[in-house]
């Protein structure tokens, strides 16, 4: 039997790992997908962005997707519509593929409904800890996972334990000129963005080499500071930590009412079952798969699922609110820099903007924004060249297809913003068991039901607004945006918020289930609200404070 | 079982490809033509590259379907005479095609999968020598594939 049972190995399950097997405990990590190393990972854009070669092959696993027609919910297999909700099915999970641009919360995110109050048709609730007692482990994971940056005093920028970033930020593309002139003019403030990728060498980790293709794509130096690199390679190295992969956990069985024994797991290669044992089992599957894995390991002490006498257990489910919009920087048109130095590859942009945190306009009011990142058009070179290949609503083929091709990708490089703002949790985003649809192992699969809030898109336009501005004064051409209510599929938090008061929240403020003593959830799923700005900080940090919570269980155990 | 299956699924899917592949390689070859600076679609070999990427597993069924059926409604439009046109007919054939949703969608589809073909690492058959990512100046990006599909 193992002192703990991590289901999973992205960012939470790796910090849950690094922690336990750091002090002493027998761990095992169950991860669903395969092993994929540095060597594994080349800028390989058909396998890795083109395919499902990791993540699942939606006719074989898929979600369904509730959608209101004509005033009634119906839900679609996502093998249908092609819409993916996995995300890096590999060890380390998506961690592998992210860009890295993260954010700490600001202390005010922690209090959203004391700050604001609340928003009509939105379940909106204050966390029951504040940002001081997670920010020894923001710190804790900007060291461990290897985040470089600078630090810039901020009207919106939380306070911080140490001075400033232990690595600098990584190289910037001489774009960077441009946009700080551009935001100084328009009294915007842009800031360095802290980044998730090593701009020197640290433990056996290569900096960053600048491949020019590192969002979607895992990293071949160590550089980025993935679950996987940073905290399940250590792990191993304590020879504390047991990795299975290829498998896929269908339920947690129990044989009392506030324990779990064993966890039912498939051997994704054979399809043989075999059930391992574990003092805690820690569940860090990402929000979506988390709560379904609860409710579908119900029981006769648990009939509405695991862990769920609240009612729950997949309710709230929140993504990332917001959008994204670009403009090209044509050679013709440069100002400030030379086209050379935008041309440059691999070098990072390295901004954001973090002005329309909190706004208080003349005009729209007080509420609650977002934040803003900047970067380059991904440059994946089939779909750049793919893109904009019509005029006047036509393909272009043929003798003209050379020349659109080359002046698309050589005489302008496209700069991007994209938006973070909260989703706000309501009624109509959650995750349930479906009734008719089964995965390949036979169990129900999560039907998600991802309505967005109103505000929501009301905060991604204002913020969009500004930020074509910014372009405009760059002096970019053919600017537009896009904001949406429909979800980013790689951002997934919420579906077992915690809380202090058992029928209202399914995870106590250690992200230990209520009802099931041995049963912690560390993932995103804890969060009742989750800020402006991409998750992962927060989740690496979170499930540091929640390992340190485990490591101080198992010493009463013993 | 299921090896048995996937088996069949493969012949079935190289016989119907086998079917349509004149026509395939007919209507790449007019979208990549030679004689331009841009690799054309024979000398990257865009369609032996289309039969092996939609045979791999992880290819989408759907799509793979549309492909072929596309291909099939092409030469039924034009009484299978598609292929002995000159290439002005050609340019009217599609451009005709283009008009109807179908297919715009699929001409879409088979230049999208072209552009994989021009811009993929050549380990997979074709962008022989680099030609497509030297066009646009380009080294692709490293480290290269060691394996097709990540070995999947």
């Amino acid at each position: 039997m193992y002192d703990v049972v991590i289901i999973g190995s992205g960012a939470s399950g790796g910090a849950v790992a690094y922690t336990l097997c750091k002090a002493g405990y027998k761990v095992a990590v169950l991860e669903k997908g395969r092993l994929l190393n540095r060597k594994d990972f080349s800028k390989d854009e058909l396998a890795y962005c083109r395919r499902d070669l990791i993540t699942p092959n939606l006719f074989d696993e898929y979600h369904t997707i509730d959608e209101k027609i004509e005033g009634k919910w119906v839900s679609k297999p996502t093998y249908v519509s092609g819409w993916s909700f996995w995300n890096g099915n590999v060890v380390g999970g998506s961690s592998n593929f992210m860009s890295g641009m993260l954010h700490r919360l600001h202390p005010d995110d922690f209090r959203l409904k004391s700050k604001y109050g609340d928003i009509e048709g939105a379940n909106i609730v204050d966390w029951p800890i504040s940002y001081e007692e997670l920010e020894p482990y923001y710190a804790l994971s900007e060291e461990l996972v290897g985040i470089s940056g600078h630090y810039q005093a901020h009207p919106f920028e939380p306070k911080r334990s140490t001075p400033n970033f232990s690595q600098p930020p990584t190289k910037e593309n001489a774009v960077v000129k441009l946009l700080d002139k551009s935001c100084r003019a328009l009294s915007i403030t842009p800031l360095v963005t802290p980044r998730a990728v090593l701009s020197q060498n640290k433990a056996g980790r290569d900096a960053c080499y600048y491949s020019n293709l590192c969002g979607s794509y895992g990293c071949s130096s160590g550089a980025k500071g993935s679950s996987r690199e940073a905290l399940i390679q250590p792990a191993l190295a304590t020879g504390n930590l047991t990795l299975i992969t290829n498998a896929h956990v269908k339920s947690l069985h129990s044989e009392a009412k506030d324990s779990v024994k064993y966890a039912v797991v498939i051997d994704t290669i054979t399809g043989k079952e075999k059930h391992i044992e574990g003092k805690i089992f820690v569940v860090a599957a990402q929000a979506h798969e988390s709560a379904r894995l609860l409710l579908n390991s119900h029981n006769k002490y648990h009939p509405s699922g695991l862990g769920n006498s609240s009612g729950e257990v997949g309710k709230n489910l929140i993504f990332s609110g917001g959008g994204s919009g670009q403009g090209e920087l044509h050679k013709a048109d440069l100002k400030e820099i030379k086209f050379d130095e935008l041309m440059t590859t691999g070098l990072f942009v390295n901004r954001s903007v973090l002005d329309w945190y909190f706004i208080d306009d003349w005009w729209d009011g007080k509420f609650k924004g977002g934040s803003v990142e900047f970067m380059f058009e991904h440059q994946n070179l089939i779909n750049r060249a793919r893109k904009d290949n019509e005029v006047d609503g036509k393909l272009v083929w043929g003798k003209a297809l050379g020349g659109h091709v080359k002046e698309r990708l050589q005489t302008q490089k496209s700069i991007r913003f994209e938006i973070f703002n909260d989703w706000l949790p309501h009624d109509d985003c959650f995750v349930s068991l479906d009734e008719k649809h089964k995965d390949k192992y036979g169990m129900p699969v999560g039907k998600l039901r991802v309505e967005g809030h109103p505000q929501d898109v009301k905060v991604g336009e204002y913020i969009a607004t500004k930020c074509e501005k910014i372009l405009e004064e760059m002096g970019a051409k053919n600017i537009y945006s896009g904001v949406s209510s429909s979800p980013p599929s790689n951002l997934i938090a919420g579906g077992c918020r915690f809380g202090n008061d058992p029928k209202t929240s399914v995870l106590n403020k250690y992200c230990q289930s209520h009802d099931v003593s041995n049963l912690f959830i560390a993932d995103g799923s804890f969060m009742p609200t989750g800020g402006s700005v991409a998750y992962t900080w927060t989740i690496y940090a979170n499930a540091f404070r929640v390992a340190d919570h485990i490591v101080g269980v198992l010493k009463k155990l013993t | 079982m299921q090896r048995i299956v996937g088996q069949r699924a493969s012949a079935s899917f190289e016989k119907q490809f086998r079917q349509r592949e004149a026509i395939l390689e007919a209507v790449q070859e007019h979208l990549f033509p030679q004689g331009n600076d841009l690799p054309s679609a024979k000398t990257m070999k865009m369609t032996a590259f289309l039969f092996d990427t939609m045979k791999h597993a992880s290819f989408d069924k759907d799509i793979k379907a549309f492909v072929l059926e596309g291909a099939k409604e092409l030469d039924s439009r034009e009484k299978g005479k598609f292929l002995a046109m000159t290439q002005s007919q050609k340019e009217a054939s599609l451009r005709d095609y283009e008009t109807t949703r179908y297919g715009s969608a699929w001409l879409s589809r088979i230049m999208t999968l072209s552009m994989e073909a021009l811009f993929c690492d050549p380990i997979y058959g074709s962008n022989v020598a680099e030609a497509g990512w030297k066009f646009v100046g380009s080294d692709g990006g490293f480290p290269r594939p060691q394996t097709k599909y990540l070995g999947v």
